[in-house]
């Protein structure tokens, strides 16, 4: 804990048996908690960056109060906001890269993690990609 | 939280407009991305559904539809659309602009250097998509629903993938140990064990037995009665660590719920409703918090208890002290 400002002894009292009791029932839930229904990803990161209105936080909040797992995934991101907040990530420029075409970068990704490109995941799709490079080799990026 | 609708909301002619002209903006900045209006439309209504429809008893309010939409992270989503549909430029431009992004996000949470590579490859899989359901590949970028940033969601599905390939590598670990494995969780993984400690000789043992009962009820009573904004604050404090900065960052946002809850009768507030938020705020916020406890454990300890106002006192003073050492709470981790 950090300082306790100015509250009374019987409120410090208090801070210590909240932080305990807390603690310890949190130990408690350790177990019980990941079977639940969990918040998504989209929930946790809209949630995190304070864009939900009231309606919408309510049901979120009340699921953080109870889901040990959202509530440690959530206090995880905000950590991270909060250290990627003082060194953001820069955007490459597009006029230094050329780009890399989604197929050729996801069969080396699917070569890696299952041994073979799968061909099958891009079957359906490639011709209108094809099409679509072809369309976009004779423009300028936007 | 957020869940489906049964039933898609109704848009009003308002909203069609509004929507109208945001996916007129968002062709206008990427021209080849290639995604339809019927498409874009299709998205807003899910997003419509899970945030408005989900959280109204009736009909959606316009107003409400239209208050969303003027805040969706319009160009993120239409990346993200587009990207689902596998358009190339669509992905060329993510990875120009995220992958930097993506890649430190990882490796601040790994441990390693293999796992932060594995994660950034798995995520990126993930995002393009795998499965096949009813002839079309299932894109992780088509549950981005634009209600927040589009790195924001990010950061939450390479922390899942992370968890998972915890997991994937510790079948006997449960999902909550794990947790505490990954970022700095680590750190605390050990909060709940007891700290040693001496017994009261001053009070003997049955008289202080009822007092511990009534004492651990009691809390457990003042903590129910919180509203479940101020024990989240007391949970993200005290369980999950986070540092008063933290916290600040949490509700940095003007509109951010959990500052409108807390500063609903704030004078401040009214005057200044974008005023930054302090670490001193916060800590205001706990002060108020601990105050609503005590009130409400002392309530607890008269009305239920029948406790007179010295027994109260007693139970306060009992409270002072490192209570975990002496059992205070043995029975809580049980029942």
């Amino acid at each position: 804990m950090e300082n306790k400002g100015n509250i009374s002894p019987q409120e410090a009292a208090m801070a210590n048996l909240v932080s305990q009791y807390l603690r310890v029932r949190s130990a408690a839930d350790m177990n019980g908690s990941a079977d639940g229904p969990h918040l998504d990803n989209d929930s946790l990161a809209a949630f995190t960056e304070g864009s939900l209105s009231e309606r919408e936080a309510k049901p979120v909040v009340s699921h953080l109060v109870d889901c040990l797992f959202c509530r440690h995934v959530t206090a995880e991101l905000i950590r991270l906001d909060m250290a990627f907040a003082e060194n953001p990530v820069a955007i490459r420029s597009a006029d230094t890269a050329e780009p890399s075409k989604v197929s050729e970068v996801l069969s080396g990704l699917f070569t890696k993690i299952f041994g073979t490109s799968d061909g099958a995941v891009f079957a359906h799709n490639e011709e209108d990609e094809d099409e679509e490079i072809k369309n976009e080799d004779s423009e300028d990026p936007k | 939280m957020p869940t489906e609708a049964k039933t898609s909301a109704d848009l009003s002619n308002e909203n069609r407009e509004m929507i109208d002209l945001i996916y007129a903006r968002c062709v206008e900045n990427a021209p080849n991305f290639g995604v339809t209006a019927d498409c874009f439309t299709d998205s807003l209504r899910k997003t419509i559904d899970k945030y408005v429809a989900a959280n109204s008893p009736g009909a959606a309010d316009a107003g409400d539809v239209d208050s969303l939409l003027a805040q969706i992270q319009s160009d993120d989503l239409f990346m993200a659309i587009a990207c689902a549909n596998g358009n190339e430029r669509a992905w060329w431009e993510f990875d120009q602009n995220h992958r930097s992004y993506v890649e430190r996000v990882a490796r601040h949470l790994a441990k390693t250097e293999v796992d932060a590579q594995e994660v950034i490859d798995q995520v990126y899989v993930e995002l393009y998509g795998t499965k096949i359901v009813d002839g079309e590949r299932v894109s992780k970028f088509a549950t981005y629903s634009g209600r927040g940033s589009l790195r924001g969601w990010l950061r939450t599905v390479i922390w899942h993938s992370l968890v998972d390939l915890h997991r994937a590598s510790h079948d006997e670990v449960s999902l909550d140990e794990m947790t505490e494995n990954v970022g700095e969780g680590m750190a605390h993984a050990s909060f709940a064990e007891a700290a040693p400690g001496g017994e009261d000789e001053m009070i003997d043992h049955l008289t202080r037995e009822r007092y511990r009962r009534a004492t651990v009820s009691a809390i457990e009573a003042a903590f129910r009665s919180l509203e479940d904004h101020e024990k989240l604050l007391l949970l993200f404090y005290h369980v999950e660590n986070l540092k008063l900065r933290e916290i600040a960052r949490l509700v940095e946002n003007e509109g951010s719920p959990l500052r409108g809850w807390f500063q609903r009768k704030s004078q401040s507030r009214n005057d200044d409703p974008a005023r930054r938020i302090h670490e001193s705020t916060i800590m205001r916020w706990l002060e108020k918090s601990y105050a609503r406890v005590l009130h409400l454990f002392k309530a607890e300890l008269a009305d239920q208890s029948s406790l007179s106002r010295d027994e109260i006192e007693i139970c306060v003073g009992l409270a002072t002290q490192d209570l975990a050492g002496n059992n205070l709470f043995k029975n809580l981790s049980t029942s």
